[in-house]
């Protein structure tokens, strides 16, 4: 909804604001696109606590990155990219590897059908469960919308492996929710 | 999401926008050396341009509820296709590093709203459809004028009112379409 070329003009304003050190207007863009950054890093880091922390390291790394933030990219999607970095780098920290499959085939299917009825709670307890790749890409590409090469980029995989991963997440998806796990 | 949705395209409906639990804003306030006091609507410092009759810190449902009988009628047309210029001066004439931010209930609230109204949009008559998404644009490239305009004279109270002007513009136009699906009344009927 909305008009994207209004928002986006909106926060490219908020963006140079920021960039001239005005800190409120950098607010205004914490405020805006902080439930957006939230998700993601909640998505990924499956720990409340944890995605807090990701989110606030993300706006301080952007607060610092601002003179780099190049106008034809949007906000919201720069956010997302360091908020990525920022999961990844925390998660290899932790010596939390991830585990990508290596890209077997082409994989190009989006409207595989369960056999029973899906609740919103119970689809993220789902993906809660997957296991970080797989929940990565699907996060990315499921549920924000990035096209495969997009995540890749943002998860420093290449573009094969993503669509393996996103195929492999669905069909881990539909296989767990047919068994029950996440109710 | 519903009892029937059975198809792993629902993992597209998942909700993108997730809040934390606390406001992040004050920590990372301090890690980026922010010099001064955040104010928000929330804080007790004056804006310097306020109008007594309404806060955004008082935003909660039971106002966007109440909004809904105040509100223009249906069809609403937020009549500004051009913003003026930012005065050169303030009224006072007295410069005040002070601007406006939602605070987080607000922001709450409206992505709330947001999220509602686009889920109804596209069940609405295509004219109607059409007259909201236009009065949304307007609303927001309003937004976009001002906030342009603050980028050059941020202290300006006029160009603060007219922003918060026009956050209550789009609250308005958002509760009037959710209040009036509630209603079972189409916008315009």
């Amino acid at each position: 909804m909305a008009d994207g070329g209004a928002v986006a003009g909106i926060d490219e304003a908020l963006v140079a604001r920021a960039s001239g050190g005005d800190t409120r207007a950098f607010e205004r863009l914490y405020r805006e696109h902080v439930g957006r950054v939230h998700g993601l890093c909640l998505r990924m880091a499956r720990d409340a606590q944890l995605a807090e922390d990701y989110t606030q390291e993300t706006f301080i790394r952007a607060w610092r990155a601002l003179d780099r933030f190049e106008a034809r990219s949007q906000v919201s999607t720069w956010l997302h990219r360091i908020a990525v970095n920022v999961v990844l780098e925390r998660r290899r920290r932790r010596e939390l590897p991830v585990e990508y499959v290596e890209d077997a085939a082409e994989y190009d299917r989006d409207n595989d059908t369960f056999d029973t009825p899906v609740e919103e709670a119970e689809l993220e307890a789902t993906i809660a469960s997957l296991p970080p790749g797989a929940r990565d890409v699907l996060t990315l590409c499921g549920i924000y919308g990035y096209a495969h090469g997009e995540a890749a980029a943002m998860l420093g995989i290449a573009e094969g492996t993503c669509k393996a991963q996103l195929h492999r997440a669905r069909a881990l998806v539909r296989a767990r929710l047919e068994s029950g796990v996440g109710r | 999401m519903s009892d029937h949705v059975g198809k792993l395209s629902a993992i597209g409906d998942l909700r993108r926008n997730i809040a934390p639990a606390r406001d992040l804003w004050p920590g990372i306030a301090s890690a980026i050396g922010a010099a001064t006091p955040t104010v928000t609507t929330s804080d007790a410092q004056p804006r310097p341009v306020a109008r007594p009759r309404w806060s955004l810190a008082a935003i909660h449902p039971a106002w966007a509820m109440a909004a809904a009988v105040a509100c223009v009628a249906v069809g609403v047309w937020i009549g500004r296709e051009t913003l003026p210029q930012a005065p050169a001066a303030t009224s006072s004439g007295i410069a005040q590093a002070v601007s406006y931010v939602p605070d987080a209930r607000f922001e709450r609230t409206r992505e709330r709203l947001l999220r509602d109204v686009s889920a109804r949009l596209a069940e609405l008559r295509p004219d109607t459809r059409a007259r909201v998404e236009a009065s949304l644009t307007t609303v927001q490239r309003a937004r976009a004028d001002i906030e342009a305009a603050l980028g050059r004279d941020p202290a300006n109270a006029l160009l603060q009112e007219m922003l918060v002007n026009s956050y209550q513009d789009e609250m308005r136009l958002l509760t009037t379409v959710r209040e009036s699906w509630v209603g079972g009344q189409e916008i315009g009927t």
